[in-house]
């Protein structure tokens, strides 16, 4: 793991050298940048029916991708629906991700408190996420609030966890005695050395996380507890379409492709990430 | 040995009240009042304050607590708002379909994500390895509900081969089976790939092992090795893993459950939630969490005895 840290410039270069993770992050930043220029880049308003032209096929002239069963346009929705989906995930994702290593790193650096939090973490790695978005839905009502406090407590323990095994490896190196033995303080060492140093690993894991974190959030919103009807989002897009699956599958298809297409390119991502990381997992 | 096994449940005992303990304040916060729904729209005001006693609904809140426990333990969750039936009754009759379902899609998805696994490892570097692992990283990154439309699609809408709706009777009778089939391929599909993945980590670290050194060195075939003495020991931690992914698999079903209309837990908890039917929908995921913890218990236990080394931690 130590190596992580020497040979940053090496790990990108490593990273673009594998077609399968440079198309993923190629194909990341495109769906980033359609999703944040939604608004321009959308031929029609995502909520505006028209019912003289529902249920059209993809390859139509005025819709490129169709329309759904109310005649809303599939490219305008689907390019929305990006926006909601990824704000969902990338919401949960530093909610969880904040709070997570907040707690990994106070495991780590005051051991006094490391086995009480790490056995709260335990126990709230024993519940699946999709037990949190249940009993939050519940509790809230379904709704996109209460799948991004599900998502972000299931991300918790995860980034606890690996916040505090990466912390340890960097407490130990040398540089941190070093800087104890200035006399610098607990706050101040832990921004200026312990942290930087983490953040490489931390990123791998937030890459793969956010996949899982859109493949949850999208399921939650698919079984109707996320985003209510009319919002564009994926997976309620995909739930909607059910109705018309076999007049329109193309309603249901293009926004769970969409889906599987994100998750796929940020494991893709992660994995080799991870692999450039880590020498001793490299095939 | 029992040490292990005494700590676990110790520690399973106060997540389960815990878990009691949320399901119970979920009732708090939500805007019903228990005693009017089992008293049923009809009841005059008389009947009502007679119910709020009876159920110990004018105690202060942990006196309540105990009564709802004792209720718990006796098997009584409260009644749904939405159709009057006791929730402990409709838990019963969808438990099984759940397990049902579950297993079938288990027992031919931990066989096959094993051998996919083994094979990847024992090819390593080889393109039958890169296609197992691309396989395996389409399987974990699918949408589970993508993968049941496309299937209801082709195969239930398109080609006619199997029903896609419900469930059509007991596992064994031949449309039980015709029945199952769809929601087990969906759900054992995205379970094939993390099994292969595991699995194929365990059988590689296995491999460079000097057990397996000394077992090719006395000459063995690669098979016997690979199969006798590598895939043999990794198996420990397979299984282990294979137990904790349990939860990925629930989150799976509730999803599949939904997709097919198969009569389970799930799609009872999330229709419960959706219809704002919180005697139901607390019931429901009270049930669904207790069933987790033991289960994650039991793969905690099992791997006491599958493995003497951890016994001690």
């Amino acid at each position: 793991m130590t190596a992580a840290w020497v040979a940053r410039p090496t790990v990108l270069r490593l990273v673009l050298r594998d077609v399968a993770a440079a198309a993923s992050a190629g194909f990341l930043a495109l769906v980033v940048l359609a999703a944040l220029l939604a608004p321009w880049l959308a031929p029609f308003d995502p909520y505006e029916t028209d019912l003289m032209a529902v249920m059209q096929p993809p390859g139509g002239q005025d819709y490129p991708l169709g329309t759904d069963g109310q005649g809303r346009d599939m490219l305008s929705r689907l390019l929305f629906g990006l926006r909601v989906t990824l704000a969902m995930g990338l919401t949960a994702l530093v909610f969880g991700g904040v709070i997570g290593v907040t707690v990994g790193f106070i495991a780590a650096y005051w051991r006094r408190v490391d086995g009480l939090l790490m056995r709260l973490m335990d126990v709230l790695l024993s519940f699946p996420a999709i037990l949190f978005g249940l009993a939050l839905a519940a509790i809230f009502g379904p709704g996109l609030i209460a799948v991004v406090i599900a998502l972000s407590v299931a991300t918790v323990p995860l980034m606890a966890r690996i916040a505090r095994s990466t912390a340890l490896v960097v407490m130990a190196q040398d540089y941190i005695e070093a800087a104890r033995a200035t006399g610098m303080g607990d706050w101040r060492l832990i921004r200026r050395h312990l942290a930087p140093n983490c953040v490489a690993p931390l990123m791998v894991f937030a890459t793969l996380r956010l996949g899982q974190v859109i493949l949850l959030g999208s399921a939650l919103s698919f079984l109707g507890l996320g985003a209510q009807a009319p919002t564009a989002e994926l997976g309620a897009m995909a739930a909607q379409g059910r109705t018309f699956l076999f007049f329109a599958p193309h309603i249901s298809v293009i926004p769970s492709f969409a889906i599987f297409a994100i998750v796929l390119a940020c494991n893709l991502l992660g994995d080799a990430l991870r692999d450039a990381l880590d020498p001793k997992l490299r095939p | 040995m029992w040490r292990h096994a005494a700590g676990r449940i110790a520690l399973a005992v106060p997540v389960l009240l815990g878990v009691v303990l949320v399901g119970f304040l979920l009732m708090q916060v939500v805007p019903t009042d228990p005693a009017i729904v089992r008293a049923g729209p009809m009841a005059s005001m008389e009947v009502v304050e007679a119910i709020r006693r009876d159920l110990g609904l004018d105690q202060p809140l942990h006196v309540q607590f105990a009564l709802y426990l004792w209720r718990l333990l006796h098997g009584d969750l409260g009644v749904s708002i939405i159709n009057n039936v006791p929730v402990a009754r409709e838990l019963g009759n969808t438990i099984g379909p759940t397990l049902e379902l579950m297993a079938a899609s288990l027992i031919w998805s931990i066989p096959l994500g094993i051998g996919m696994g083994t094979l990847a490892a024992y090819l390593r570097g080889s393109f039958t390895d890169r296609a197992i692992m691309a396989l395996s990283v389409a399987g974990v990154s699918v949408p589970v509900f993508f993968l049941g439309l496309v299937l209801i699609w082709y195969v239930g809408f398109q080609w006619q081969l199997l029903p896609f709706t419900g469930r059509q009777g007991p596992l064994w009778t031949l449309e039980g089976l015709r029945g199952v089939a769809l929601p087990a391929i969906t759900l054992g599909g995205v379970f094939v790939g993390p099994v292969a993945r595991m699995t194929r980590t365990a059988v590689l670290e296995t491999l460079s092992a000097d057990h397996v050194r000394t077992a090719r060195a006395k000459g063995l075939t690669e098979t016997a090795v690979v199969l006798h003495h590598a895939l043999r020991n990794a198996l420990i931690p397979v299984v282990t893993l294979i137990g904790l992914q349990i939860g990925f698999l629930l989150g799976g079903a509730v999803v599949t459950e939904t997709v097919f209309s198969w009569p389970g837990v799930g799609r009872l908890a999330v229709g419960a939630i959706t219809s704002s039917d919180f005697p139901m929908a607390q019931g429901t995921i009270i049930v669904l969490s207790a069933g987790f913890i033991l289960v994650n218990l039991a793969v905690d236990l099992l791997y006491g005895v599958l493995d003497p080394r951890v016994r001690g931690a």
